[in-house]
This record gives C-alpha cells, sequence and structure tokens, in this order.
C-alpha cells in the first residue's frame, strides 16, 4: 500500500536517511521507534510530502507520488495525520474543526458531514463537547478531536506522529485506548511513538531508526523480546553502558572506580549494587594479573551494562590471552576473591574461543 | 426652559448656574445657529469623513499589496516593500501631504481633497501592512500544514485557515489604526481644505468665541470614535454567532 524506495533526505549538509526502504501493507499497524532525531517525524513528513525527498520515490497502491505531474492535494487526501501538538484551527469549534475538510475539500453534502461528525465524535468519546473551541479542551481530548478531524476524510494510512508525547501522563491512556480500537478494526496505520508497552501491544510490525535509517525491523514480538542488534537492544531494554579498558599493570584502580561510581550514580543505582560491582571487578583484574606472566601486560577490557526496564546489572569481561577460567576450582583458599564474587552474582558464565576470554556475570 | 429657570432661581436665588447656563445656550446660538453654523460644520464633518473612509479603504488595499510584498519569496519585492513602509511609516503625514500638494501634483488640476485621500491612504497603507504582516506571523503555521493535510490547496487552506484568525488578531490594530486617520485628517485645512477642524476654527474665528467652537468639534471627532469602535464591535459579536 505503501512503499519507498531509497528514499533519501537531508537538512544541509546533515543527512536525516538514506537507502530507506518501507513497505506497508493494508490492514497493517506499524510502530516506528527509536531515540529521538533520528528522522521519525522526517520520515512520516516526507512520505506525506510536506518535506520534498531529496532522492527516491513513494508509492501509494503502486502509483508514484513523488513524481512532477501529481496532485499532491489528492494525494493528501488519502493521508490523515496526527499530531504530537494537535494543531487544531484554534478559530473553530470542534465540530466545525470536523466537517471543514469533508465540506470544503470533498465538497460533501453540510448535513451528512455534521452526521458523520457527529458519529466520530462519539467514536473518541466526545459527543458533548461539539460545540467547544480547542482551547477549552485538555490535551487529551484536543489529540481525540484531532484523530476524528483525520478519519473524517477516510484517509487510507493515518500517520501518528508522536501522539501521546506532548499529553501528561494521565491523558494518554485516553488517546492510546482509540488508537488501539482504530488499529483493531483493520485501519492501516503507521505510529511513531517512546511509549513502548503500547508499541508492543498494538503493532503487528516494528521498524527501529537509527544511523540515519532502518537499523531494523520486524515483527513487535521479535523486536522486542528478541532483538538481534545492538542498539536496538540497547534502546528496547533501556540499556545504559559503562565500558572501560585495561592495557597496563600500572592502571590506576582508584579513578577506575570513581567512573563506575559516577555512571551508577546517574542511574541510581544503589549504594550496596555499585559496592557489589566495583568488588567484583577489581577482584577479577587482580585475579588476571595473578595469572599472567610478569613480563606481559594485560589486555582487558570491560563492560557495565545497566537496564532500566529490568534492573538488571551484566558485566561482561574480556581477556586476551591464554585460556583462563577463575571459576574452575571454586573452594580454592588461595582465591578468596572468587569465592567472594561467586557469592555475590546471580549467574556466572565463562567462554574462550580466538584467545579471548569472555566472562559474563550478573548481578 | 425660560420658565424653568426662573422656577429655579426663584426657589434658591442661585443666579451663578442660571448665568453658566444661559451663556452656553448663548453661545451655541451664536456659533451653530446663526447663519447656520450647523449646516457649514456639517459640510466639514461631510469632507471629513469622506476623506477618512475613502482613505481607509484605499489604505487597507495598499497596506495588503505592501504586506503581500514584504512577506513574498522574492527578493527585490521584499526589499523595495521594506524600503517603502519605512519611508511612509517614517515621515510624518502632514509633511507627506504638503509635498504631495505644493510639490508632486503642484501642477496639476486634481482636487484638494482627492491629494489628500492619496497621502493618508498610503500613510495609512504603510501602517496596516505592518499589522498584517504582524497578524499573519502570529497564526500557528502548523495549522495550515493540517489543512494541507486534509487535502488543502495552499490558497484555500490560507483562505479557511490563516485568514481568519489574521483578521481576528489584526482587528484592535486596525481598529485604532482607523481612529488615528480619522484624527490625523484634521491637518488637512494646511493645504485648503475646508475640514471639521477648519469649520469650527473659522466659525470661532468669526464669532469671537473660540473656545466653544472648538470644544464643539472636539465632542463630534469623540463622536466620530465611539462610532467606529461601535461598528467594529458588530462586526466581532457576528463573528461569534456564526
Amino acid at each position: 500500500m505503501i512503499r519507498t524506495v531509497n528514499l533519501y533526505k537531508r537538512f544541509g549538509e546533515l543527512t536525516v536517511f538514506s537507502d530507506l526502504n518501507i513497505h506497508i501493507q493494508k490492514g497493517e499497524c506499524v510502530a516506528v521507534i527509536g531515540p529521538s532525531g533520528t528522522g521519525k517525524s522526517v520520515l512520516f513528513r516526507t512520505l506525506a510530502l510536506l518535506e520534498r525527498p531529496d532522492g527516491g520515490q513513494v508509492f501509494i497502491n503502486g502509483k508514484e507520488i513523488t513524481g512532477r505531474d501529481v496532485n499532491i492535494n489528492n494525494i493528501r487526501e488519502k493521508f490523515g495525520m496526527v499530531y504530537q501538538g494537535f494543531h487544531l484551527f484554534s478559530h473553530l469549534n470542534v465540530l466545525d474543526n470536523i466537517t471543514l475538510a469533508p465540506l470544503k475539500v470533498k465538497k460533501v453534502d453540510r448535513k451528512e458531514a455534521r452526521e458523520r461528525a457527529m458519529e466520530l465524535l462519539s467514536m473518541v468519546g466526545l459527543s458533548e463537547k461539539f460545540s467547544s473551541f480547542p482551547h477549552q479542551l485538555s490535551g487529551g481530548q484536543q489529540q481525540r478531536v484531532a484523530i476524528a478531524r483525520s478519519l473524517a476524510m477516510d484517509p487510507d494510512i493515518i500517520l501518528f506522529d508522536e501522539p501521546t508525547s506532548a499529553l501528561d501522563p494521565s491523558m494518554t491512556g485516553e488517546v492510546l485506548a482509540i488508537i488501539r480500537k482504530l488499529a483493531r478494526s483493520g485501519l492501516t496505520m503507521m505510529i511513531s511513538t517512546h511509549e513502548m508497552g503500547f508499541a508492543q501491544d498494538v503493532a503487528s510490525r516494528v521498524i527501529y531508526m537509527d544511523e540515519k535509517g532502518i537499523y531494523e525491523e520486524g515483527l513487535a514480538e521479535q523486536i522486542f523480546n528478541n532483538p538481534q542488534r545492538e542498539k536496538t537492544r540497547m534502546f528496547i531494554r533501556k540499556l545504559k553502558v559503562f565500558s572501560y579498558s585495561i592495557i597496563s599493570r600500572g592502571f590506576d584502580m582508584v579513578s577506575m572506580n570513581v567512573q563506575i561510581e559516577m555512571f551508577c550514580q546517574k542511574y541510581n543505582i544503589e549504594l550496596k549494587k555499585i559496592n557489589h560491582i566495583q568488588l567484583v571487578l577489581e577482584e577479577l583484574i587482580l585475579e588476571v594479573l595473578a595469572g599472567l606472566y610478569t613480563d606481559v601486560q594485560p589486555q582487558i577490557e570491560f563492560t557495565v551494562e545497566f537496564s532500566e526496564e529490568r534492573g538488571e546489572i551484566l558485566i561482561t569481561f574480556n581477556c586476551k590471552g591464554r585460556e583462563f577460567n577463575p571459576f574452575e576450582n571454586k573452594d580454592d583458599a588461595d582465591h578468596l576473591g572468587i569465592i567472594l564474587i561467586s557469592g555475590i552474582s546471580k549467574k556466572i558464565s565463562h567462554n574462550y574461543s580466538n584467545g579471548l576470554n569472555t566472562i559474563n556475570i550478573n548481578i | 426652559m425660560k420658565q424653568r429657570m426662573n422656577l429655579y432661581v426663584l426657589k434658591t436665588g442661585d443666579l451663578s448656574l442660571v448665568e453658566f447656563v444661559n451663556s452656553v445656550a448663548n453661545s451655541f446660538d451664536k456659533n451653530i445657529i446663526d447663519n447656520n453654523g450647523w449646516l457649514v460644520i456639517l459640510k466639514g464633518l461631510e469632507i471629513t469623513l469622506f476623506i477618512s473612509i475613502t482613505a481607509l479603504l484605499a489604505g487597507t488595499i495598499i497596506g495588503a499589496l505592501l504586506c503581500s510584498m514584504r512577506i513574498s519569496k522574492v527578493g527585490a519585492l521584499k526589499i523595495s516593500a521594506k524600503i517603502v513602509i519605512a519611508f511612509l511609516r517614517g515621515s510624518p503625514v502632514l509633511l507627506l501631504l504638503m509635498v504631495f500638494y505644493y510639490v508632486v501634483f503642484a501642477n496639476s488640476r486634481f482636487d484638494a481633497v482627492f491629494i489628500a485621500i492619496i497621502a493618508f491612504a498610503l500613510n495609512s497603507g504603510a501602517h496596516i501592512a505592518e499589522i498584517m504582516r504582524s497578524a499573519l506571523s502570529a497564526v500557528d503555521v502548523r495549522q495550515l500544514e493540517a489543512a494541507r493535510m486534509l487535502g488543502f490547496s495552499k490558497i484555500r487552506a490560507f483562505m479557511a485557515i490563516t485568514l481568519p484568525q489574521a483578521t481576528r488578531i489584526a482587528k484592535p490594530v486596525y481598529q485604532s489604526a482607523t481612529i488615528n486617520l480619522v484624527q490625523w485628517t484634521s491637518v488637512v485645512g494646511y493645504v485648503s481644505i475646508t475640514d471639521l477642524t477648519r469649520t469650527v476654527n473659522n466659525i470661532g474665528a468669526r464669532t469671537g468665541d473660540p473656545f466653544f467652537a472648538l470644544f464643539f468639534g472636539i465632542l463630534i471627532y469623540l463622536a466620530i470614535s465611539y462610532m467606529v469602535n461601535f461598528i467594529f464591535s458588530l462586526q466581532g459579536r457576528k463573528k461569534i454567532t456564526l
């Protein structure tokens, strides 16, 4: 139904996305997620030709709309757009907001337009507000009117551009409920959103945008439960990562500990856990150093990942060299540190390949 | 009236009020009634209103033109509009009027009233252009975009969304510009037009009672201002019921 071929958009020197190919089937609900500034809004605006693409094509029902001889106004009737900031017509009341386009663009009969508008208003639960002006409504109500306004033109597809980002949490529910209802009724739609739970729930397919294009896409279930690529995983799990590398015996352990502490405090990790992280790393590093010949410099890299969503901490510890698994003989009294680590950790795993030891520790 | 007055004097013995009322009535007779003074004033009022209304209409058209040039994307139009507006707004309207009357149209056969209308239309046109521009820029462009998304063409979206909102924003400023214009027309006496100000001045000079005549003139200007406000408020009321 909508298909793009190598869509390319830039603002001056800055490329927003390039080689972007999407294909949306009729009746699909596609969620577009990704960090801010990765071009989700620009993508929507480009699809609706509010922004001219700098390259590539957009097809609707097999017809190219990026060509020269296309009447944009006719095409736009097929698009509905719901904005983050609502943008209701402030000089018209709710009913006129909804009937304006059907009356003036579609030339629908006045009585018919009003009946349809009242129908839509009752669908979004605002029947009694038909004579109010936009400034008299709450944000959530305004957004519901905006949804009704775009539905009044019977669009083939509705683009929801962060429909709840400007709303306070008490109002997002009412708007999301309506979008859910529309999705269930089989309306084709694209939603860009930061509400992950909602996206997972309503979308059949998910597009993750990052690095100037589509970074990963797939079924909602797959993207949310089993993301394949690094950045997607970090975004979905709300991972915060701290990495550090050691290439000399004379590294500054105090500075390392301070950095770890600062990282942890930024994400409000409790003090006890911070101590545990530091302890585990210290012991591991000392253990590695003790196992090396004195003239060999260590090659250690580790990352601390904190998942805000689950409150979990994962330490990934890499060291190059010969195989080395400090957890093999646990009861060794010489390695008190290892016993300590085993006591603190929930799960420990070790893996050796291509001269690289990888130790994963969950705390 | 006289009987009542006499009655009042008999009752209170106070003559000062009677003297005052008598002098006012006397001045009124002398200035307004005698020699058909009121007809002359009416003639002057007509001139004032004619100049004001025509200049306002022409000024609005000129303003719209200047404004559309000012906001156009063509650099030459934009800059020339900017210069014209700056010049017209920056020069005193009386000097503008005199330049037109004594220099530009000195050898033409144009009526002084016509020349005055040109001068005032240009001056108020420049002001109105800026009023329109600020009103247009105050309208939310995203609403225009929302209308485009619903299938409106550029021009129709402008007519349906931007124009009504801009009109509403501009109205109070436009209203005071109108009243300003009416009052500024009082200087047309400088170019030999017998407008309202000139007539009351003449009458005052003739009767030797300038205070009353001039004060009467002020009252008429005041009445015009109220009239303007009333007309604008009518338009506002209609909007809401629509």
